[in-house]
């Protein structure tokens, strides 16, 4: 909403300059956004009237015209290019020497310095201004024609407030009432405690307008007056300007007057052409579904059932409180207007609006509640307004309202307990400090009795248990948001200040701190960076190319009303946007990336994920609605992406490149941190797989109790080709909710330490040669069931393949550090060991090298 | 001269000459070896008698006490000459970068939230999370945002297609909602989590953003405890001598509400107000719908934007540097 300084002026009573004003609203919820002062700058602009004019000899599209100000000051030549007005005119002149602010030149720089000059061939002294180059309009294909009546030769500065500062303010959902200039007066007059007025509105005439049938609850009140002798024109200086500085476009003058109505009082009104309704009556209804009507905006509207119209016993002449019709509305030469204004229920409009996707200055105030008692005012400055500017005559009025009131536009009194306010504040407010604040609201408040009714007879209790007390609060018709304590608390609070709110530390009754879940969380991001890998946090949208991570599917969650195309589903894994972070990486010239994130993944409920998490840990991890209705999966993962060179601060490895090997090792560190401790069947296995965008000969999938919960694995070179990365690219995801799952409130079981063996330990190297085919899990497996409690460490230090073990073939080699608790260890120990292994290795088809 | 001083001088100008430790040790080997002149000089010994036998031992002994004493000393002059050498082979510039893989760096946004909710966790809070697509009953029906409420259209939800009622939630607050209507006063929660609004994206604009959720739900729970909660989480974050204002706004889920600003002090003694935050006291349509009886209890929420303040902290002045995952922005905080 947009507030000029003087009109506000008119309507509250303040002394504070615009800064100090704005602070005090921003203050009390009046949040200032901005301060404009369109026009600023325009000077050596004065009425004139156009004397003569004739087409320029030398270019088709130009005027040469003669015009005076008929203030002494002579004739003025000039030229023009606009073609839209005629002798006799009044125009805005800007002379030589003068200013216009709205015209921005070739070289970008805003308004426009006016001197005499040559246009081809005739001098012009100044210009003959456009709307736009005043900055009263946005009209600039013609020049700014105003009404005869307009004093002659007057400075544009003596008829208007000229770059007068408007200030915009941000409207609370709450708060239709400050779509007004009376509504935000009225709170300006409670925060300053200070007076404000309507503007004063002559009575309705008696004699009877347009009969009027009022059949449904979706309209409160319906007020119609009747003008005749309408003379259609432009609307006046200072009423331009207000038009222009709210942000809406000047028209014709009953169009004008009715929008500056609605500004100024928040009611929205309408003007029909009387001569072009139909029938001798209107009917206000709801809409049957399939009726048509053709809105102003020369759109036909197909209606739906709920959908509030005004009929004039032939069809629907107007869409209630969104936009009128078309064939109905005031034209050049209407005669009869008749003026509308009407309280229409807020859902409905809405409703209509919504459904229709039709926004209107009026649907916008009529959702947010206008004040039910508001219209009569509204209709009566309208009709006031035009019989001085269209010389109109107002000749009969009406008026028809719901009986009782529907519920919707009632405002019913609040039961309020000051002891309460007090508490939920922690100030020590009186009662009557509390009524007199909620009085400069508008309020009329009244104590109750201890049966609960108002004291003075009026109103019930909407509560149980004694009223005394208590205080009956009729809130202002205007108010809608005012229907609770809680809502009047607030009032209170607003007004009284919320500065004098004291602050307190409560000492909370709870104790703080993150569950052995959330740490585990956490320490799975801390391996990834122990790893070397930044955290990248990447929008989770996706297109329809998005790589498919780990558990692939065709499962996506698709966005209703995605921002774009290639952002319409959310990620079904990690991947795709840390390939993409990747990617930019590289884009920017930077030799190598390493990356992970962690947060969610998207998947349909019957995704294959959501079946693999459920076999390890139930389905606990599953989000749901309230009624238990299933939502879509969104498991948390960990995931890494790679690719180029290993790089510190200042120092670059052209040697050693980001390798499978390095996400490996993180996600299988964070599976054996986070998995309950000892516990066999929480090992993480590693399975070869094929699948598509990876390596065939690289990838693995990460399997905890017979599920995939993640995958490693190079990416193919055509899918590196394809993403214009070099090789090698390397990813891996974990999915994380198994582990966080199985961590207990109270953690996992303390791990249990262990005898440290005080006699010497013993090395003894072992080789085994196996076909390519038989994996080093299983070799590894094989040796530690061989040497049993004897094995202390085992590691693997060497893979060799060559013409020593045959084709298809390799050695590998592992150390194996042997103790025992009770006793020194021997060579015959050593040979056992050697043994065993060799027996137990040709059992899984390798052989011992000896 | 006999020939033990002729050997002598010899064999101490050949330990002079021995330039290193294998040298040194072969200068030994020549006078003092088997086969030396020195062995052969003591073969002489059987032939000579008593007297002559005495005097020789003498010589000899004189011989190899003066030998050893130059061979040490040159032996350790050698040593530590080859030591000091070895040392000097081995120098390097340690201004040079370590030639080792630095830890990555936690995001931005995950160090602010995690300073954040330690300010929180150190108060009593206990951290509280929920799904990013979300019911349309906890983003919006329990938090008293009716369907038809502008404020539900304000909130430019992103919808989920394909279900019943789910959306991108529009922020932390459905939190709120499941934990009231699972566990009983009192409750202190702080709820971090992304959020999304269907806004396009600009330099301070993001489809994708973050929030922390701050909820205390316990009987006799005032503003003043909510103000006094918010200037010690604003003093804790941005410095002791902060201060905070509250101001009106609306929150379908909170009455009273309010904005909250933070003070700061720019440049050139300037002061000055930046909005942080949203709060208020919990709205008793969504306690009671939350199962929470108002009448007997009442609260307070608040919730923070995480990127809001990470870029005030940090002077960050473009949103989507956030999110593009630039190597450059990643290491640098």
């Amino acid at each position: 909403m947009k507030l000029p300084l003087s009109w506000l002026k008119t309507l509250v009573e303040f002394d504070l300059g615009v800064e100090e004003l704005v602070e005090v609203m921003s203050h009390s919820g009046l949040e200032g956004e901005d301060v404009t002062t369109p026009g600023a700058g325009a000077a050596g602009i004065r009425t004139a009237r156009v004397l003569h004019f004739e087409p320029h000899p030398d270019a088709d599209k130009l005027r040469f015209v003669r015009v005076t100000g008929d203030g002494g000051d002579g004739e003025v030549e000039g030229v023009c290019g606009a073609a839209n007005f005629e002798v006799g005119d009044v125009v805005a002149h800007a002379l030589p020497g003068g200013h216009v602010p709205g015209v921005t030149g070739p070289d970008g720089a805003k308004g426009l310095d006016l001197s005499s000059r040559q246009i081809r061939g005739l001098t012009s002294h100044g210009m003959l201004a456009s709307p736009k180059e005043l900055e009263l309009g946005e009209d600039a294909g013609g020049i700014l024609v105003l009404p005869p009546d307009t004093p002659l030769g007057a400075s544009l500065d003596d008829l208007i407030p000229v770059g007068e500062p408007v200030i915009e303010i941000a409207v609370q959902a709450d708060r239709g009432d400050h779509l007004s200039m009376l509504g935000v007066a009225r709170d300006l007059a409670a925060i300053l405690d200070t007076t404000w007025r309507a503007p004063e509105v002559p009575d309705r005439p008696s004699a009877e307008s347009i009969p009027v049938r009022l059949r449904t609850d979706g309209c409160a009140s319906f007020h119609t007056w009747v003008l005749e002798d309408v003379t259609i024109g432009g609307s006046p200086l200072w009423l331009r300007q207000r038009l222009t500085q709210s942000g809406m476009r000047p028209i014709d003058v009953v169009v004008d007057v009715t929008n500056l109505v609605m500004l100024e009082l928040g009611q929205p009104l309408h003007a029909f052409d009387l001569d072009r309704i139909g029938g001798p009556s209107l009917t206000v209804r709801e809409a049957a579904d399939g009726e048509r009507l053709v809105t102003l905006d020369d759109v036909e509207r197909t209606l739906a059932a709920g959908d509030l119209v005004i009929d004039d016993a032939d069809h629907p002449i107007s869409l209630a409180g969104v936009m009128g019709g078309l064939d109905t509305e005031v034209v050049a030469d209407t005669r009869r207007v008749l003026l509308e204004a009407a309280v229409w229920e807020p859902t409905t409009i809405r409703r209509t609006s919504r459904r229709l996707g039709l926004t209107s200055e009026a649907s916008t105030r009529f959702e947010r509640a206008v004040d039910p008692a508001g219209a009569a005012r509204a209709v009566a400055r309208a009709a006031d307004l035009l019989v001085s500017l269209a010389s109109a005559a107002a000749t009969g009025s009406d008026v028809v309202a719901r009986e009782p009131a529907p519920a919707w536009a009632q405002r019913p009194s609040v039961r309020l307990d000051p002891a309460r306010v007090r508490r939920t504040l922690a100030v020590d407010l009186a009662d009557d400090v509390q009524v007199a604040l909620l009085e400069r609201a508008g309020a009329t408040v009244a104590p109750m009795d201890d049966a609960g009714g108002s004291a003075d007879g009026a109103g019930l209790s909407d509560g149980a248990g004694s009223a005394a007390g208590h205080l009956d609060v009729t809130p202002p018709t205007w108010r809608r948001d005012l229907g609770r304590q809680a809502d009047l608390t607030e009032e209170i609070a607003r007004l009284h200040g919320y500065d004098n709110i004291p602050d307190h530390l409560p000492s909370l009754p709870t104790t703080g701190g993150l569950t052995p879940s959330q740490r585990a969380e956490r320490t799975a991001r801390d391996l990834a960076l122990a790893g070397g890998f930044h955290e990248a946090k990447t929008r989770p949208f996706v297109g329809p190319r998005a790589f498919a991570g780990g558990l692939p599917s065709d499962g996506r969650v698709l966005l209703a009303n995605p921002l774009a195309q290639d952002a319409a589903a959310m990620r079904p894994s990690l991947l795709e946007g840390l390939l993409q972070a990747v990617r930019h990486n590289h884009g920017q010239g930077r030799p190598g990336v390493a990356l992970t994130e962690l947060g969610r993944c998207f998947r349909p409920v019957d995704d294959p994920l959501g079946t693999a998490l459920d076999a390890v840990i139930g389905p606990r991890w599953r989000w749901t609605a309230p009624a238990g209705e299933p939502i879509p999966l969104q498991p948390r993962v960990l995931a890494l992406a790679a690719q180029g060179r290993k790089l510190g601060e200042g120092w670059l490895d052209t040697e050693a490149t980001w390798s499978v090997w390095d996400v490996l090792d993180v996600l299988d560190r964070v599976a054996r941190r986070l998995a309950p401790p000892e516990d066999p069947t929480w090992q993480l296995e590693r399975h070869a797989i094929t699948r598509e965008g990876f390596h065939p000969g690289r990838t693995a999938a990460l399997v905890l109790q017979g599920q995939e919960v993640g995958v490693v694995g190079q990416l193919h070179p055509e899918e590196a080709e394809r993403r214009d990365l070099p090789e090698p690219v390397v990813v891996g995801e974990l999915l994380l909710e198994p582990f966080l799952a199985v961590t207990p409130e109270a953690g996992h079981r303390p791990v249990p330490a262990r005898t440290l063996v005080r006699h010497p330990a013993m090395t003894v190297d072992v080789a085994l040669v196996a076909d390519d085919e038989v994996t080093y899990a299983t070799l590894e497996r094989t040796v530690r069931l061989a040497v049993g409690p004897l094995l202390d460490e085992l590691w693997f230090f060497d893979e060799y393949r060559g013409a020593q073990v045959g084709e298809g073939r390799r050695s590998v080699a592992m150390r194996l550090r042997l103790q025992d608790p009770a006793r020194q260890l021997t060579d015959a120990d050593a040979e056992a060991v050697i043994e065993s292994v060799a027996t137990a290795a040709a059992g899984v088809g390798a052989a011992l090298r000896r | 001269m006999s020939t033990l001083d002729e050997l002598r001088e010899r064999a101490l100008a050949a330990i002079a000459d021995a330039h290193d430790l294998d040298a040194l040790d072969q200068v030994r080997v020549t006078f003092t070896g088997k086969r030396s002149e020195l062995a052969g000089v003591q073969a002489t010994m059987r032939d000579l008698d008593a007297e002559g036998r005495k005097a020789l031992g003498q010589q000899l002994n004189a011989f190899r006490a003066a030998f050893q004493d130059a061979f040490d000393a040159r032996q350790r002059a050698l040593g530590e000459a080859a030591l000091a050498a070895r040392l000097e082979s081995e120098r390097l510039d340690l201004t040079l970068p370590p030639r080792r893989l630095p830890p990555g760096r936690p995001h931005l946004l995950t160090q602010v939230e995690e300073e954040m909710l330690a300010v929180f966790i150190g108060m009593g809070f206990r951290v509280a999370e929920g799904p990013e697509a979300e019911s349309g009953a906890y983003n919006f029906d329990l938090l008293n945002i009716e369907p038809d409420h502008p404020a539900r259209q304000e909130m430019d939800t992103i919808y989920v297609d394909g279900y019943e009622d789910v959306v991108l939630r529009t922020h932390t607050s459905p939190v709120q909602a499941r934990v009231m209507t699972t566990q009983a006063p009192p409750i202190a929660v702080v709820v971090p989590g992304r959020t999304y609004r269907a806004d396009a994206v600009d330099a301070t604009h993001s489809p994708v953003f973050s929030q922390i959720e701050g909820l205390y739900v316990d009987e006799h729970v005032t503003m003043a405890d909510l103000r006094g909660t918010l200037l010690a989480f604003a003093r804790a974050l941005f410095g002791s001598d902060r201060d905070i204002r509250l101001r009106p706004s609306f929150f379908p889920f909170t009455e009273p509400s309010a904005e909250v600003d933070v003070s700061f002090h720019g440049p050139g003694g300037h002061h000055g107000w930046l909005e942080i935050l949203g709060a208020g006291m919990v709205d008793p349509n969504v306690l009671e719908m939350c199962g929470i009886d108002p009448e007997r209890y009442s609260g307070f929420a608040f919730g923070i934007g995480i990127e809001r303040v990470a870029m005030l902290r940090h002077g960050v002045r473009d949103i989507r540097e956030l999110f593009e995952a630039d190597a450059r922005f990643l290491a640098r905080f």
